[in-house]
């Protein structure tokens, strides 16, 4: 048994032709390093001395070496013939042991490393099991603990968000965003199908959690997050960005709104968070488009032209009706979900409840009004009018609406939510290129 | 030293036949060590570039005021008088408080590049090619406090300041309205913790500019050699039991080569990059599977680089964990940020990847990186040209570069050649200054003891077809 590695050794690099490095040997064979190392010396020196076999090996050398009075610890890989040479220049030899061993000549060392890369790649899991060093606190974790990590990092976090940014407005929010992108995006690395489940199961789970008010705040961030990331993978379903809506307007939703996330989330909310979930994905590409075409546009109105633009899109989804939950609900939903819009835009706008507290504003709109001219046609014509509005209507009723007669005139008060999902549609033609949803529309 | 300490171990060699079973193979515990990492500060959370940049500026020079004027009390009596800008009279000796200002003429501005780009000129008449340094003969230094600036002339050495400096100027102000130097003086080193005492021999390693992906490959034999080295396989007996000392791997920025940014893909037409992938993905890969020896057994922190993919504007944030899936599950992987600090046994390292040290490097007249490190020590802030040259987040409440707390090792990553220097502080504090060599161009890592606080550099070497050709004076390096 002793010798049956002689043999194993003298088959790998005379009939294979291989060349033998310690590292190959000892993962191939699954030994330790340094009996590799033996095992290679001892091949050699029998070798030699029972034929003139043409071998040639290569040494490692290492040890103090001065060089202009600067004393370094020096490690080399050289060929049997300067090992002598290497040696006698060093001021200390520390170790010197055979590195490999084949049959022709290395001229450079490259194809040394790519034995040591192949050897490594194929035992990537314990590549440091036959090494002499032990380190214990190297376990790798399981899949739980890797969970539990990621969890703890979150629930901290949501609690500054409710304090003043104590630092630099860059605050203590330093774990969050790394956590929660983190969590939305390896969910979506993970796998495509099921991340959106994971997340919403997740989030699902951590709101429930009394202690972390702001739960629902982070939730969609790293959807929300991760939605940039998912441009990047291109074709996602683009079902119910709607909900995506309600989350960008909560966005814009203050830290005192924040307070209102504190109620306990219902299961309508839940099934809401669930339905949004998927729509996180199709929001990334109205976005990003949004985002390049309105690069000038000051904050708040790309929040408003946005909240208005998803409006349009999930028509073509049938099933929205069923899971459309009531305007409460809804409006804690939306309240729940700020994105990262958050942070970049000063909210103002403060949500006090379904009905009260809305902001009433004016605003020009790009319009437009059918109305038969004097020779009998129907003409279409856009112009802007100023309308008012208000920040927290429910999208829904009025998306339903606006489903059916997308482009109706109308500049009545109680179309208003109508005409606010119309005027932005209208405005969002305005001002951009039709998006591609166009067609959807017109249903 | 590193080689002492593992060349101790008489006897063992592994020039000889593998030993009988029973004899088991030797196998040495990893040192671990107390670590608890404090870059906190460094973290950005919410990112809001709707600020204006002069915010910092006057949170610098806030919180630097009382220092300065401690100081400026210390070298020039108790009784000097501190002076705003603002209630100088002429040819009162007096000491003013202030951020400096260097007017370069070189130095890349944005209205330029417009003009020239709205006049239309040709497009190999640069205007402001890349330079090296960007100093000139006609730089002028200014102090500028919270409400005015004043020009300043005299004992003062201009091509060693900095933009961002915070400094105190004793001197008085003339007739033409430009104030005379005749001292100044600096925030210089903070308080310093007082170092535990330890009781053996412990290593960190330290290691920078691996330059994965790059279209080069030679030093890959050097990086696979080191990590060879650290995680126990390669040397004798004696090397792996010192190997065993090595507590902790720092990889200190640029993990990733110049060459796997590439800009082209940006401007070139999609149809030509669709099916290309970004050198950096082939790279990173490369980088977990290295990282994935190394934490399989040595914690190891990796700070980002200017060549990594994170943020490009300091403070760089941790890289992300979703790029490393093989190595992430170990809990020795630590993903820091740039600026780093940490405790590690007591002794308290503070470092960067090395772009503040380089910016200071391309607007000042000093060279060597040790020298730049000293001088931001003094100037008791990390990055005093962020956000002037260098790019910076932000911040409106309170600059993090600012440093609190004196450091035990101050290091910089992607320095061309290895320096180390001990420097002395007024209040008895007592720092290592390391310049880590980029591993991709020299090969050599630092080993720093934690028990005399010396460091000591690791060179790796492998041979070539034309090492043939050499002389044999050459064949050192």
């Amino acid at each position: 048994m002793d010798e049956l590695y002689l043999d194993n050794i003298d088959e790998f690099v005379n009939d294979h032709d291989k060349i033998v490095t310690y590292k190959w040997l000892s993962l191939t064979l699954g030994i330790h390093v340094n009996t590799a190392k033996q095992m290679l010396f001892h091949y050699l020196d029998h070798k030699r001395k029972e034929s003139s076999a043409q071998l040639h090996a290569t040494y490692l050398v290492s040890g103090k070496f001065v060089d202009n009075g600067q004393t370094s610890h020096k490690v080399s890989v050289v060929r049997e013939e300067q090992l002598e040479d290497v040696k006698a220049k060093m001021s200390l030899i520390v170790s010197v042991h055979v590195y490999s061993v084949q049959k022709a000549l290395l001229k450079d060392s490259g194809p040394l490393y790519s034995v040591d890369y192949d050897a490594v790649k194929d035992n990537l899991k314990n590549c440091s099991k036959y090494s002499a060093i032990r380190c214990a606190t190297a376990v790798p974790m399981s899949s739980l603990e890797l969970q539990q990590a990621r969890e703890m990092h979150r629930p901290p976090s949501p609690e500054p968000e409710n304090k003043k940014p104590a630092m630099n407005g860059n605050g203590i929010l330093a774990s969050k965003p790394s956590a929660k992108p983190a969590k939305g995006i390896m969910g979506m690395f993970a796998n495509k199908s099921t991340p959106k489940n994971q997340d919403s199961g997740r989030e699902i789970k951590s709101e429930q959690k009394e202690d972390a008010p702001v739960v629902d705040a982070p939730k969609s961030r790293p959807a929300a997050k991760a939605n940039p990331m998912m441009n990047f993978f291109g074709s996602q379903p683009a079902k119910k960005p709607e909900k995506n809506v309600k989350e960008e307007e909560a966005a814009q939703s203050s830290s005192t709104a924040a307070e209102k996330q504190r109620r306990s989330p219902q299961p309508e909310q839940k099934r809401g968070d669930v339905v949004a979930e998927p729509q996180k994905n199709t929001k990334n590409d109205s976005r990003s488009k949004n985002k390049r075409i309105e690069d000038s546009d000051s904050e708040e109105d790309k929040m408003e032209k946005k909240k208005r633009r998803r409006i349009k899109l999930p028509e073509p989804d049938s099933s929205d009706e069923d899971v459309i939950p009531d305007s409460p609900p809804q409006m804690e939903t939306r309240e729940a979900s700020p994105s990262p819009k958050k942070e970049v835009e000063a909210v103002t706008h403060s949500y006090q409840g379904n009905s009260d507290g809305k902001i009433r504003k004016r605003r020009r709109v790009l319009k437009s009004r059918t109305f038969v001219d004097e020779e009998g046609c129907i003409v279409t014509e856009k112009g802007y009018e100023s309308e008012s509005y208000s920040e927290t209507e429910d999208d829904f009723q009025p998306t339903k609406q606006a489903l059916r007669d997308p482009f109706k005139a109308s500049s009545s008060k109680d179309d208003e939510k109508k005409s606010q999902k119309k005027s932005s549609a209208s405005a969002n033609k305005g001002t951009k290129q039709a998006s591609i949803m166009g067609f959807f529309q017109k249903k | 030293m590193f080689s002492d300490l593992s060349a101790q171990k008489e006897g063992s060699s592994l020039l000889c036949r593998p030993a009988s079973e029973d004899q088991g193979p030797a196998v040495f515990e990893r040192t671990s060590l107390a670590y608890s990492p404090s870059s906190e500060r460094y973290g950005v959370g919410e990112r809001s570039f709707s600020r204006q940049y002069a915010h910092i500026y006057a949170a610098r020079l806030m919180q630097m005021r009382p220092l300065l004027s401690e100081r400026a009390k210390e070298k020039w009596g108790s009784d000097v008088l501190i002076r705003k800008l603002c209630d100088l009279e002429t040819g009162e000796q007096c000491c003013i408080v202030g951020t400096l200002f260097k007017r370069m003429e070189l130095q890349p501005s944005i209205l330029k590049e417009i003009t020239h780009k709205k006049m239309k000129l040709p497009h190999n008449l640069l205007p402001q090619p890349a330079r090296a340094k960007y100093i000139s003969e006609t730089d002028e230094l200014i102090l500028e406090d919270e409400l005015q600036r004043i020009k300043l002339e005299g004992k003062i050495d201009k091509n060693k300041c900095v933009t961002g400096s915070v400094i105190a100027i004793y001197g008085a102000e003339r007739n033409d309205g430009k104030f005379t130097v005749e001292d100044f003086c600096t925030a210089d080193l903070p308080l310093q913790t007082a170092r535990p005492s330890l009781s053996s021999d412990r290593f960190v390693l330290l290691a920078s500019g691996l330059g994965l992906g790059s279209s080069r490959a030679d030093s890959m034999l050097g990086l696979q050699l080191l990590v060879d080295m650290v995680t126990g396989q390669l040397g004798d007996l004696g090397e792996q039991s010192g190997a065993a000392t090595i507590s902790r791997v720092l990889l200190a920025g640029n993990l990733l080569s110049q060459s796997t940014q590439d800009k082209d893909a940006s401007t070139k037409a999609k149809y030509l990059t669709k099916k290309t992938q970004a050198g950096s993905v082939e790279a990173i890969r490369l980088l977990d599977e290295l990282l994935l020896q190394l934490v399989a057994s040595v914690p190891v922190d990796v700070m980002p680089g200017q060549y990594d993919p994170t943020n490009y504007t300091l403070p760089q944030q941790p890289l992300h964990r979703c790029m490393f899936p093989l190595s992430s599950v170990y809990p020795t992987l630590q993903l820091a940020s740039n600026p780093y600090q940490a405790d590690i046994d007591g002794v308290r390292f503070l470092g960067t990847s090395g772009q503040n040290v380089c910016d200071i490097q391309r607007y000042s007249s000093m060279d060597s990186h040790v020298e730049i490190l000293e001088e931001t020590l003094r100037l008791r802030h990390l990055a005093p040209t962020a956000p002037d040259t260098l790019g910076c987040y932000p911040f409106y409440l309170k600059d993090p570069f600012i440093l609190e707390e004196c450091p035990h090792v101050y290091f910089s990553g992607n320095a061309p050649a290895f320096e180390s220097k001990h420097i002395k502080g007024p209040d008895g504090q007592e720092v290592l200054l390391v310049t880590v060599p980029e591993f991709s161009s020299t090969q050599t890592a630092c080993l720093i003891n934690l028990r005399t606080l010396h460091c000591e550099p690791v060179s790796f070497s492998a041979f070539s077809a034309d090492e043939d050709e050499e002389s044999e004076m050459n064949i050192s390096h």
